[in-house]
């Protein structure tokens, strides 16, 4: 089926997209990134600690898939925009997952550093995907600066709730100019299908992969799952109704009068 | 030593051999085979800079990498 999912022009096949982070090890990682048929992974920017220089996790990811560069730890828009800068100049894409978090506990994104920092980045020529709550207002002004696709939370960061916020969510798809990218909470296939059916563009899913019993496996079931709720999604769901219409004829073989 | 100098490389003092480059601290630093991302005073440095950008003394320099992330 030639459905691509379009982010700035570009043209992706999957419409999951994985994180790199809690993995056992890097080969766990590298399996379950090939496993998932992703083409586009998260990385954070982090300082290498020059008393142990271990091996890069990007001489563990298969070919062909490609870096999104998020601004993890950053809790004011300056400091997301200073590691979009970094990771720019030495050589990551030029496309930034802005994320800025300024309390751990809960993991939710400052929806006013967000589109102070998205805008800046825009400007600076970036392809930018936000992090936000599900908030189709903030929407709307992300896409009026220029970003490229929006990623509402599901649920917070790591918890598994899966879609908590549902409604917003949909909203959010009725309205989008650009891609909505459900990212983060998302525990179990049923919950990605669950996005791609609502009309979620795409989810992105870490955590439930990353610590699965095995996670390459677990990969693949998010895979199909995307790629069943997007068919459900492209063949029309049917209506809710209150009272049930039956599949079968109600009369059977007896006669009634 | 005389020409060298004290460079900081995140958060620690370094001597720097003269005429230092970015490039060649990545080298003596063994991060040669290394994807590093070099910011030099708060200012990201390009790649294709690294080999002409000298260090000078006082400089903040701080190396990173892609790291595992969600």
């Amino acid at each position: 089926m030639d459905d691509p999912l379009v982010i700035a022009g570009r043209e992706l096949r999957s419409r999951l997209i994985t994180g790199t982070g809690k993995y056992r090890s890097p080969e766990a990682m590298r399996d379950a990134v090939i496993a998932s048929g992703c083409e586009l992974v998260t990385v954070a920017v982090g300082r290498i600690d020059l008393d142990q220089v271990d091996e890069a996790i990007t001489d563990y990811l298969p070919e062909g898939v490609s870096l999104l560069p998020n601004t993890a730890g950053s809790a004011s828009a300056d400091e997301a925009v200073r590691i979009a800068r970094l990771a720019r100049a030495g050589g990551l894409p030029d496309w930034v997952k802005l994320e800025v978090i300024p309390d751990p506990r809960y993991l939710l994104p400052d929806p006013v550093g967000t589109l102070e920092a998205a805008e800046r980045l825009v400007e600076e020529g970036f392809t930018v995907l936000p992090y936000v709550l599900p908030d189709p207002v903030l929407q709307k002004r992300l896409e009026s600066v220029g970003c490229a696709a929006i990623m509402p939370l599901a649920s917070p960061i790591g918890s598994g709730r899966g879609l908590k916020l549902r409604h917003a969510i949909e909203i959010m798809v009725e309205q989008a100019e650009v891609p909505v990218i459900v990212d983060a909470g998302l525990r179990a296939p049923s919950h990605a299908a669950e996005c791609l059916e609502l009309g979620a563009d795409a989810v992105l899913v870490n955590t439930a992969i990353a610590r699965a019993d095995d996670p390459a496996a677990m990969a693949h079931a998010f895979r199909l799952a995307v790629e069943a709720g997007r068919a459900a999604r492209l063949a029309g769901l049917i209506e809710e109704r209150e009272t049930a219409e039956p599949s079968s004829p109600l009369g059977g073989l007896a006669a009634r009068s | 030593m005389s020409d060298g100098v004290i460079v900081i490389v995140n958060g620690r003092e370094r001597a720097a051999a003269p005429g230092e480059t970015v490039e060649s601290l990545l080298e003596n630093l063994g991060l040669g085979a290394q994807f590093a991302l070099v910011e030099r005073n708060g200012q990201p440095v390009d790649r294709a800079r690294y080999g002409e950008t000298r260090l000078e003394d006082g400089d903040r320099l701080v190396v990173a990498r892609p790291v595992a992330g969600g």
